[in-house]
């Protein structure tokens, strides 16, 4: 299979008034063609940083991309200069963001900024951008297309801030497809709907897809690698199978739990216990540690090392040989 | 918005008559005779002025004159020079000042949005630090001394150099404008880019920045597709009261420059208690002033789609 992208030892910090936070420490990922690798954790965990950083867009300052590598069809994209990057975004790599009432501009109709992606990295002229820019709204499910190519976006709901979102970054049919939590903003329906589309794009332009999410129940319809983050590193990767069946870290166990069902009642959920560490001065051993059921003398000060069964990595010491026979 | 616009010009109106009705009482409240400044002493020549201007009615019969002949679009005579209608004073001397207003608000617009931008854009930076000094000098130093100090500039460097830059003072040629124009609009252009520069910085962290830059737009074409057009539109809801400083300074600007504009006339009224020319100038400046201010609010509605259609 061959890997689109690769993110290796990625650090990244944000200097504060408080001091500097280590919010990415060490993150290594794969995403193959055609594949769909979802990241999952809690807020704060890194994940948004972490992709945003493959394009160098985390603010700087206060953001640092400390060390690390992003090859992106084998060439580095850390430390590329921006006008190579601008060859990049938008065209072989393309994003959504998470809050689609204020990812849009505001005083530019919709048709316009779509328009906008495909006049800087393709040869359009500006009436053949303008159909392609309603061909692109008709394919995100939005109706009376031609009409809507020339509202603005407070004339759009948030789902269809969202499509028109994806509109956007589609355009160029790009290689890889970011999406940062496409579809937390939105209804279920709705959400639904996004999320079909995103796969039928994917099949059709055989399109690398990263999709970061809270949700497990989205990871589950989309993904093929899941990774889960904590605390500024990946705890565990895996196949989407893998992961959900054979969790080798006690915080996706933990995740799992607290996935609440119908036949539960209220009371029932089980919330993982405690917060996660302050990246300002993160611990030395395992960022799980003081939350963790399973937790042992060596977890507090010694951060694990990634143990593989096959292509599966857990970050936990519980998978240690001298650990055999505490199960996870 | 053609309902918007009309209420607009009503309130408008009912502010145009208040600010005439309180001019009217206030003016006359002020302690004084207009008639004396012109040296009037002799009994029978005052009873005939009197009358010539209606001042030997009781007040609120010349207030009802006023009004019937201001609603007529008639101003009266000036009291003291001799026999000009203060309509005509209008018309004669106001294109001057407008023309001066108005390019010292364009001068002020362009010079404020750039000038905020670029310290926005290098914040924290020389380009920054050295703007907003200037901001701090031109919006606290009253412009007189600044026009003082341009024109003794520009007669060091014709005595030192021997060209002469620009006029010193006078009107005429497009040469004559620059200077009082740049010099009256100091104050509002430091006042605009102090605001451009804020909205600026507010604009370049929103996330519709970010998913420019992730679309792989260039800095320069971010800069003036996307952060300019969001980050003006404040700056121009503050252009209508802009207009008002600027005609208001150019009073002074008028004097200092020697610019034959309706702002000395205004001067010279008010020092000379010349009662029609008050009245016919204030209320002219103050329907002007409203009409500018609606203006503003109906282009900010073009430049802002969400009022535009939210308000049709």
């Amino acid at each position: 299979m061959s890997s689109l992208l690769s993110i290796r030892g990625l650090k990244v910090e944000f200097s504060t008034y408080g001091g500097t936070v280590q919010a990415v420490r060490g993150v290594d990922l794969e995403v193959h063609k055609g594949k769909t690798l979802a990241i999952v954790g809690e807020s704060g965990c890194g994940k948004s940083v972490t992709v945003q950083s493959i394009l160098g867009l985390i603010p700087s300052p206060p953001g640092r991309i400390v060390s690390g590598s992003a090859l992106f069809n084998g060439t580095e994209m850390i430390g590329k200069p921006v006008n190579e990057l601008n060859k990049i975004r938008g065209k072989h790599i393309g994003m959504i963001f998470q809050d689609p009432m204020t990812s849009l501009n505001p005083t530019m109709k919709v048709g316009d900024q779509i328009m906008e992606t495909l006049l800087i990295h393709g040869r359009y002229s500006k009436s053949e951008a303008r159909a392609r820019a309603i061909k692109l709204l008709e394919d995100v499910h939005i109706s009376e297309a031609k009409n809507r190519v020339d509202h603005y976006p407070f004339q759009f709901s948030g789902g269809m801030r969202q499509r028109v979102m994806i509109a956007m970054a589609i355009a160029c049919e790009p290689e890889l497809l970011i999406a940062d939590e496409p579809t937390t903003a939105l209804d279920v329906t709705i959400q639904s709907q996004i999320l079909h589309l995103l796969r039928e794009l994917q099949i059709k332009n055989k399109m690398g897809l990263v999709i970061i999410t809270h949700d497990l129940g989205v990871v589950a319809r989309m993904a093929d690698n899941v990774a889960v983050m904590y605390a500024g590193q990946v705890v565990e990767h895996g196949t989407a199978e893998e992961v959900f069946y054979k969790s080798l870290h006690p915080y996706t166990l933990g995740l799992k739990q607290a996935l609440p069902s119908p036949a539960m009642e209220r009371s029932q959920l089980i919330p993982i216990e405690g917060a996660p560490p302050d990246l300002f001065s993160p611990p030395r051993g395992c960022g799980f540690y003081a939350r963790c059921k399973q937790a042992m003398t060596i977890c507090s000060d010694n951060n694990p090392r990634e143990f593989y069964e096959g292509s599966h990595m857990g970050r936990c010491w519980l998978h240690h040989p001298q650990a055999k026979g505490v199960e996870v | 918005m053609l309902s918007y616009i009309l209420k607009r010009i009503f309130v408008g109106l009912i502010t145009v008559f208040t600010i005439a009705t309180l001019t009217f009482f206030g003016m006359h409240a002020v302690p004084g005779d207009p008639l004396l400044k012109g040296k009037v002493v002799n009994e029978v020549v005052r009873k005939n002025l009197e009358e010539k201007y209606g001042l030997d009615k009781p007040l609120f019969v010349q207030y009802g004159t006023f009004l019937t002949n201001m609603i007529k679009g008639d101003f009266g005579l000036s009291f003291t020079q001799q026999n000009r209608s203060v309509n005509d004073i209008i018309r004669e001397h106001f294109p001057i000042s407008a023309i001066l207003g108005a390019l010292a608000i364009i001068a002020a617009a362009i010079g404020g949005i750039i000038g905020g931008a670029i310290a926005a854009v290098k914040r924290n930076t020389m380009a920054d630090r050295s703007i907003m000094l200037l901001v701090i000098l031109f919006v606290s130093v009253p412009s007189f001394v600044f026009a003082a100090l341009g024109q003794v500039l520009i007669a060091e460097i014709k005595t030192r150099v021997g060209v002469e830059l620009l006029p010193v003072a006078g009107w005429g040629t497009f040469k004559h404008m620059i200077l009082p124009s740049l010099i009256l609009g100091l104050g509002t252009m430091a006042f605009l880019a102090r605001l451009m520069r804020s909205s600026m910085l507010e604009v370049v962290h929103q996330d519709y920045i970010r998913t420019a830059k992730a679309k792989g737009v260039s800095s320069l074409q971010i800069f003036f597709r996307h952060q300019l057009r969001n980050a003006v539109l404040p700056v121009i809801t503050f252009l209508g009261p802009a207009v008002a400083a600027i005609t208001t300074g150019g009073f002074v600007a008028e004097i200092v420059f020697a610019i034959p504009g309706l702002g000395r006339y205004f001067v010279q009224a008010v020092q000379q208690l010349d009662y029609t020319v008050i009245m016919g100038l204030t209320v002219f400046y103050g329907a002007y002033l409203v009409f500018v201010v609606i203006l503003v609010d109906v282009i900010y509605g073009f430049i802002d789609p969400r009022i535009r259609i939210a308000g049709a």
